[in-house]
């Protein structure tokens, strides 16, 4: 009789709190459209491995189809790498060479990361552990699923939900600290726009020649960089449209579903409901601050070494996170509320694919550089 | 190798502050290399 019942005893209150927490993230998605690509898979997910027995997950040692899913894509880290390709076909680095100087926003904005990661040592974290949570401040999803499951797979779940929910709520995060660290003088810079076409070759070789510095300088970063320049390199090919379409539509659509119900899956009761969790949630809002700190700041630095006419708008600098291309789009509203009809749309833009670059160039080099620090 | 064994044998967080700046360094100069590349290309081609 009271196998019949097990579903009602078994139910415990931590996981009426996993059930309240898949749902907001559900409603986050649907209500407020906050990443509904990746919120509303991980919010079902959630639910569905806290249900009683968790069916899902695995029952009588035998592991159920959210298991099987995770070890086939997460563990050995395959989603992040297609989606990486997948993004990869998605980025145009026109803006970039129209505007190289750009680039150095995508590392400026880099330092929320490492800000973070010490931040997480004050607070008691080890070494792998800190830089796992600090890479939240990479803004980008893929990355920090990447490295969360090199250095701190027990904390893949809350690393990943931070990363995603916080890069839905850059529009929320990056608006009042840029306020608090310019001016309305400086928010109202006008930058000129450069019309110059880049040459095809140069798009063709940039991917190659990114991917083969990036394998030498920290050659554990070859399968971030080397999946997103493939990604890229079908892009600017010209050669091959329908791979390039199939990795911007069918291959980022299905493994972002089945990414995010993985990840969804990997949160249960007993691993999420805790301090650290907690922790990482207020880290990796502290990791999106100083990385817009960070950009503006820089920016700011760069201003005082160019004359009058060529300044830059050090809102820009806030683009240099990975959240392509939200972060750009908030800018130029940013900068048009301030002005109308100041256009900074084109040097945001080259500003947000650095970003991508810089993120996963930072990524790679905290995998290379944490073990070799720690021995 | 000597100053990377007194890290090795330092606090974490004297660890992080280290990973933290050969970080920055890493991403800035791998960075600042695809701006000259960028550069470089684009005087190549104004030049042909």
């Amino acid at each position: 009789m009271q196998d019949v019942f097990i579903g009602f005893t078994s139910i415990t209150w931590k996981m009426l709190v996993m059930y309240g927490i898949g749902g907001i993230l559900i409603w986050l998605a649907i209500k407020k459209q906050y990443e509904p690509m990746l919120l509303l898979p991980i919010g079902f997910g959630s639910i569905l491995v806290n249900l009683p027995l968790s069916i899902a997950w695995e029952h009588d040692g035998i592991p159920g189809f959210l298991r099987i899913l995770y070890e086939a894509g997460i563990a050995n880290e395959l989603f992040p790498i297609l989606i990486f390709i997948a993004v990869g076909a998605m980025i145009d680095f026109g803006p970039l060479f129209r505007n190289p100087l750009m680039i150095f926003f995508g590392a400026a904005a880099q330092f929320g990361i490492f800000a973070t990661m010490i931040v997480a040592t004050l607070l008691g974290f080890d070494l792998k552990t800190a830089a796992s949570i600090g890479i939240i401040g990479a803004a980008d999803g893929p990355t920090a699923i990447y490295v969360a499951n090199k250095f701190a797979k027990d904390y893949l779940a809350p690393i990943s939900v931070a990363a995603y929910s916080y890069m839905s709520l850059v529009p929320i995060i990056q608006p009042p600290v840029i306020r608090l660290l310019t001016t309305k003088q400086e928010r109202s810079i006008h930058m000129p726009l450069h019309e110059k076409q880049s040459p095809q070759w140069l798009k063709i070789l940039f991917p190659i020649v990114v991917t083969m510095t990036s394998g030498i300088v920290a050659p554990i970063s070859v399968p971030l960089v080397g999946s997103l320049m493939f990604g890229n390199l079908i892009r600017e090919s010209g050669v091959v449209e329908r791979l390039s379409q199939v990795a911007q539509n069918e291959l980022a659509y299905l493994v972002t579903l089945l990414l995010g119900i993985c990840i969804g899956g990997s949160m249960s009761a007993e691993k999420f409901l805790n301090v650290d969790t907690l922790l990482i949630l207020a880290m990796g809002l502290v990791a999106f601050i100083f990385d817009t700190a960070g950009g503006v700041l820089f920016a700011k630095l760069v201003n005082l070494f160019l004359s009058k006419e060529k300044k830059i708008n050090p809102m820009i600098g806030a683009c240099g996170i990975s959240a392509f291309p939200m972060s750009a789009r908030v800018i130029q509203k940013m900068a048009n509320d301030e002005e109308r009809g100041n256009i900074i749309l084109m040097q945001a833009i080259g500003a947000n694919v650095s970003g991508q670059l810089g993120s996963i160039i930072a990524g790679g080099l905290v995998l290379a550089l944490v073990p070799l620090i720690i021995g | 190798m000597e100053f990377i064994d007194n890290i090795r044998n330092a606090g974490t967080t004297i660890q992080a502050i280290a990973v933290s700046i050969g970080g920055l360094l890493g991403v800035f100069a791998t960075l600042a290399f695809f701006f000259l590349m960028i550069l470089l290309a684009d005087r190549f081609s104004k030049n042909r």
